[in-house]
């Protein structure tokens, strides 16, 4: 079990600046979710965290001591690949029994420890299988199995749930989650799917272009994204974004664009009391955030239905703003009326879950 | 329909396989009979078998030639590989500067022809005073296998995911007991497969050998050439030599068969 730290990491693909200075910690059992587009640097990091990818610059703490002049077998991190890395020739057992030969466990505590393992994952019966005669879900418990046996400080895991299908993906998630919380091992784990970083991560890393866009948990990174990249990762279907100008118009503080103009209401006033009249913004709202009428009522916007996409519980809606495509999602209960493409009906903004950017720097403002 | 196509496949397979072995078959039968059933016309399928010239084969300076033969060519092979997997390894894991011209260079020593260098070799080797002896020839077999062997090797290793030797190295293996204990094993078919032409290439070399050696080295191959004398042809001694020295390739390719097929299919591993 340990902390990690990484202090100024830097790495270099050739010409392309894969990774640029990050700063993070990882503290005690705390699972820590590397989020991003591919090409973000997320893999990258989770390379030099492993050792086999030698930082440009910085290093890397594991309990405080520095981590990035070892060999990778010397640091005692444990990781599970994207494809499972299993070798073909060697059966479940002897995937178990590997890792423990370098690290000279006696021959009955290997014994003690593969059925340990084989109890935790539920195993017994394909300890004598070869991995090509496993299925998908089975493989990739002989991967963290074979990973966890040695006891590792700190455990990656590589995008592990990208060669399941939807449904053993869900389940597969919740296992991963459990067993990290039982075992309360430190790790890094790195995804491109923002619903498996909500459901699994104590703590959000989101990557782009190499840099960190924001630390948080998963809650604050949904709520308060520090930018528009964050804001339009997080979240299915993403964020609406409404580029607009704000004016203040004797008591009212209003956002306007040529097709809509919404006066501010509540708290969004006050968050927005220090910016400047004219500011160029971004609106930002969630789909969940947008309420759908039938009838007109203070504060809504007359929009036409452009696509209805019926989902179990929920209805997307595309809805035409002047030139602007939004995407509504609500629950069908909420729904008063039945809606149809070409409608005419009135979206209300929810203002407390509104964000403010800057069109320029895209940070967000308010 | 589909039955037919299928005892259309087979037949054809037949076909072709015995046009293959009918030769072999010849050769086989030719070592079983004396010299005026031989040379009957029309030929004679059934006789009765002799084993005269086998036992002339063995009186013969033929058992030894074979003998060096089976030395050079398993030396040869056994150097090959060592090197051959271990340079393919470097290759095919490492950035090495200039790696493309290097392989080249390696590839292009295959196809020097063995005359051009006939006589240079015979220079040098006279000068190190190690004609007819097996270092020679072992050393002069490595030449070409080692490339063969860098080259089918190389390509074997880049099948193999990088993750697997990840994998190993962070359970603490280091670089050589990745390369012995996850790469070697998962070239399987690839070592079977350099390993039969290695043999195959050193055991029928004639132009080199027959250069190099006069007698203590001599190989079987310049031993069967010398089978033809001023008395004419022994064909039947030439034939039951022939049998002997077809013996050790067989029984290696029967013992790695299951690995050749894959080899030669170049390794599809899952």
């Amino acid at each position: 079990m340990a902390r990690l730290e990484l202090e100024q990491l830097d790495c270099w693909y050739g010409k392309t600046h894969a990774v640029d200075c990050i700063n993070l910690v990882v503290e005690d059992g705390e699972l820590c979710v590397l989020l991003g587009p591919s090409g973000c640097g997320k893999t990258s990091t989770l390379r030099m965290i492993a050792g086999f990818v030698q930082p440009a610059g910085g290093e890397i703490y594991l309990d405080g001591q520095p981590i990035s002049h070892l060999y990778p077998g010397d640091r005692n991190i444990a990781m599970v690949f994207q494809s499972y890395a299993l070798y073909p020739h060697k059966t479940v057992r002897e995937h178990f029994v590997f890792p423990l030969i370098p690290a000279k466990i006696p021959g009955p505590e290997i014994e003690e420890r593969v059925k340990e393992m084989a109890d935790f994952l539920d195993m017994h019966d394909l300890l004598d299988r070869y991995p090509s005669e496993l299925s998908a879900g089975q493989q990739q418990r002989v991967a963290i199995g074979r990973a966890l046996i040695r006891r590792p400080r700190l455990f990656l895991l590589d995008e592990p749930l990208n060669n399941l299908d939807e449904h053993l993906r869900v389940e597969m998630r919740a296992n991963l989650r459990r067993m990290q919380q039982d075992l309360k091992i430190t790790t890094v784990y790195v995804t491109h799917d923002q619903v498996e970083a909500q459901a699994l991560g104590d703590k959000i890393v989101v990557m782009d272009m190499g840099h960190i866009r924001q630390i948080g948990s998963p809650q604050e990174v949904y709520l308060y994204p520090n930018d528009l990249f964050v804001a339009g990762f997080i979240g299915t279907p993403p964020m609406n974004f409404i580029p607009c100008r704000l004016e203040r118009m004797e008591s009212q503080v209003v956002l306007h664009n040529s097709h809509f103009s919404l006066p501010l209401r509540g708290n969004l006033v006050a968050r927005t009391a220090s910016l400047p009249d004219g500011q160029e913004l971004i609106l930002g709202v969630r789909p969940e955030h947008l309420r759908v009428r039938s009838q007109p009522a203070e504060g809504t916007m007359p929009v036409e239905i452009y696509v209805l996409e019926p989902q179990s519980n929920e209805l997307i809606l595309d809805l035409k703003l002047g030139d602007l495509l939004i995407k509504a999602r609500n629950d069908k209960r909420e729904f008063d009326f039945r809606p149809e493409v070409g409608q005419q009906v009135w979206v209300e903004f929810l203002q407390d879950y509104v964000h403010l950017f800057d069109k320029g720097t895209e940070q967000r403002l308010a | 329909m589909k039955i037919l196509k299928r005892i259309l496949g087979i037949g054809l397979a037949l076909f072709v396989a015995a046009l293959f072995l009918f030769p072999l078959l010849w050769v086989v039968l030719a070592s079983f009979k004396t010299k005026l059933e031989l040379l009957a016309v029309p030929p004679v399928f059934i006789f009765k078998p002799t084993l005269q010239n086998y036992i002339n084969a063995f009186r013969s300076d033929f058992p030894m030639q074979v003998r060096n033969s089976l030395i050079i060519a398993a030396s040869s092979t056994v150097i090959s590989i060592i090197l051959g997997s271990l340079t393919a390894y470097g290759f095919s894991r490492y950035s090495i500067k200039s790696s493309d011209f290097l392989q080249f260079w390696i590839l292009s020593l295959r196809m020097l022809p063995a005359i051009a260098v006939v006589v240079p070799f015979y220079l040098v080797f006279r000068a190190l005073k190690l004609l007819d002896t097996h270092i020679a020839l072992i050393l002069v077999y490595c030449l070409t296998n080692i490339s063969f062997a860098v080259w089918v090797m190389k390509g074997f290793f880049d099948e193999i995911p990088l993750e697997l030797e990840e994998a190993a190295m962070l359970d603490g293996y280091s670089p050589p007991q990745v390369f012995l204990r996850v790469a070697l094993p998962l070239a399987r078919a690839g070592l079977a497969t350099t390993t039969i032409f290695c043999l195959i290439q050193s055991l029928n070399e004639f132009l080199l050998a027959v250069s190099l050696t006069t007698r203590v080295a001599e190989t079987a191959p310049v031993g069967l050439s010398k089978v033809q004398t001023l008395m004419g042809v022994d064909w039947g001694l030439l034939s039951a030599a022939s049998v002997i020295f077809m013996i050790p390739i067989i029984i290696f390719t029967i013992i790695v068969r299951n690995e050749l097929v894959r080899g030669m299919s170049f390794g599809r591993m899952k």
